[in-house]
């Protein structure tokens, strides 16, 4: 297996997984439920990895990223659907991160989220512009790594291990029943980013994988989101640990540094607001190319991640004006913890869009050859789908009723 | 040959290996006393637009009016078709066809006013 392929993995895993998203919902969870929504966790790793593998697998066989594959499965009007949701929830997941970034860079200087969340904009997009998004890959793979932390500072906790584990066991909420549902489904929709599986796909095309990458393929996609998914339950029981025991809700990213604070002191503080800002930095990059990537796949332009803006004024623009626009409800004063809540939900709920277009394709005999899907992963997709749906249709109506829960 | 499978959304390869857009349209040639064939693929311009509906279709037909040269797609004869596998390889140079008008535009007027294009 080759080296390139196992930092594509742990991009995904690392730099991917734990963003501003899982960070805000897992400290939320855990505020408000202890253990208790691990499993929604769980299920959305596993949901991931299954999301992940099957997108490199398209890509090595079928030789199509997943946006050119769609649109050739299911024409033009399906591929415009796609590309509409997807456009959105960007927009919503940029704000989120650049939100997030900016937040970090308040509680270093003091000085407000909204004065800084144009020059974020600015430099994510001179990254792409310059052509330099490998150097951003592989920095944030390596800067990512700090998140770490909130694995140590669980341990460092000294949890009690038994009730962490029963909290991956599905159990029926006690008390705020609303708040409950829609923090799983937030947690699903924070975990499950469409973006992660997008660029994933992308990158492989871009570096020409065959058959002989897909046991590698098997291997990041458990690997990479396994670790993203271990560091969100690490969040989690934190915020079980220091906020539910004292009855505090997570309402703003400060908030969450009080997670590393009691086991690493002052640092727990510095490594916190490091980890939100590159992660969410990292995200943001990540985001504003897999829209530029959907974009020009769909229409069938020129694409490539160390393009220059010149060779490629169509795919340029539409990160340009993508990241421009994902500023602006930030430097209006919009407070970047409620956005990131709103955006978490809608992702979980257009997930339908992209997941059964890619069940389909998996199945397809021509596209696939002898590498389609086995029955197993069709149950275990089906049922994942299924669960999400439920889960959906459950929480949006109890959250709507229950006023915020 | 399928050609909404194989041929209809595919992606569209000139002679000099760029991407130019994909197979939006296909133009069929109707012929008495014969099977029709195909003339003409079309990509860009109104032609995939015309594929979401009356409404829609006029919507983007307006959108596109405001874009110089945008609303016309690009013709590509069937004997232009080179090779079909993946993708569809053609022995047109993109840079001369419709197609590009909207990109070289941009690239004209937008892209290459800001800093390092």
């Amino acid at each position: 297996m080759k080296i390139s392929q196992l930092s594509l993995g742990v991009v995904t895993g690392i730099g991917g997984f734990l963003e501003a998203g899982s960070i805000a919902t897992s400290a939320q969870a855990g505020a408000v439920f202890r253990y208790q929504l691990i499993w929604a966790v769980v299920l959305a790793t596993a949901g991931l990895v299954l999301l992940t593998e099957m997108s490199g697998r398209l890509a090595a066989v079928s030789k199509r990223a997943l946006t050119g594959a769609i649109r050739e499965r299911f024409g033009f009007p399906y591929f415009m659907i796609v590309l509409v949701v997807g456009l959105v929830l960007s927009f919503l997941v940029l704000a989120t991160e650049i939100g997030a970034v900016a937040t970090a860079l308040q509680m270093a200087s003091g000085i407000s989220y909204r004065w800084w969340a144009l020059p974020i904009a600015l430099v994510g997009w001179l990254l792409l512009w310059r052509g330099t998004f490998s150097v951003v890959e592989n920095s944030s793979a390596m800067l990512g790594l700090i998140s770490m932390a909130f694995a140590v500072g669980a341990v460092m906790m000294h949890p009690h291990w038994g009730e962490v584990a029963s909290g991956m066991i599905p159990t029926l909420p006690t008390h705020d029943r609303a708040n409950y549902w829609f923090t799983a489904v937030s947690i699903v929709g924070a975990s499950i980013s469409p973006y992660l599986y997008f660029v994933y796909s992308s990158g492989a095309i871009e570096e020409k994988w065959d058959e002989s990458y897909l046991s590698g393929n098997r291997i990041t996609a458990v690997f990479g989101n396994g670790m993203g998914g271990l560091l969100s339950i690490a969040v989690l029981v934190l915020a079980g640990l220091v906020f539910e025991p004292r009855g505090i809700k997570v309402e703003h990213y400060q908030q969450i540094a009080a997670t590393l604070t009691p086991s690493m002191g002052h640092w727990g503080f510095i490594i916190f607001v490091a980890t939100l800002a590159i992660t969410a930095f990292g995200a943001t990059v990540e985001v504003m190319l897999a829209a530029a990537y959907m974009t020009a796949q769909g229409f069938g332009w020129e694409w490539a991640e160390d393009a220059r803006p010149r060779e490629h004024a169509r795919y340029s623009l539409v990160y340009t004006v993508l990241v421009l626009l994902a500023a602006v409800p930030l430097v209006i004063g919009i407070d970047p913890f409620k956005v990131t809540n709103f955006s978490m939900a809608i992702s979980a709920a257009s997930l339908p869009v992209s997941v059964l277009p890619l069940l389909v394709l998996m199945n397809d005999h021509e596209l696939m050859g002898d590498h389609r899907n086995g029955w197993l992963s069709n149950a275990v997709l089906v049922l994942f789908g299924v669960l999400s749906v439920v889960l959906l249709l459950v929480a949006i109506p109890l959250q709507i009723m229950g006023g915020g829960g | 040959m399928l050609l909404s499978r194989e041929v209809l959304d595919r992606q569209l390869i000139d002679r000099r290996g760029h991407k130019m857009g994909r197979v939006d349209g296909i133009v069929l040639e109707l012929r008495p006393g014969a099977p029709p064939r195909v003339a003409f693929l079309e990509c860009g311009g109104r032609s995939p637009w015309r594929r979401l509906g009356r409404r829609l279709y006029g919507w983007a037909d307006a959108v596109q009016k405001l874009l110089p040269g945008r609303d016309v797609p690009t013709r590509i004869p069937w004997p232009a078709v080179l090779s079909m596998g993946v993708d569809i390889e053609v022995s047109l140079d993109a840079t001369r066809t419709p197609e590009m008008a909207l990109e070289l535009w941009l690239r004209e007027h937008v892209i290459q006013h800001l800093p390092w294009a």
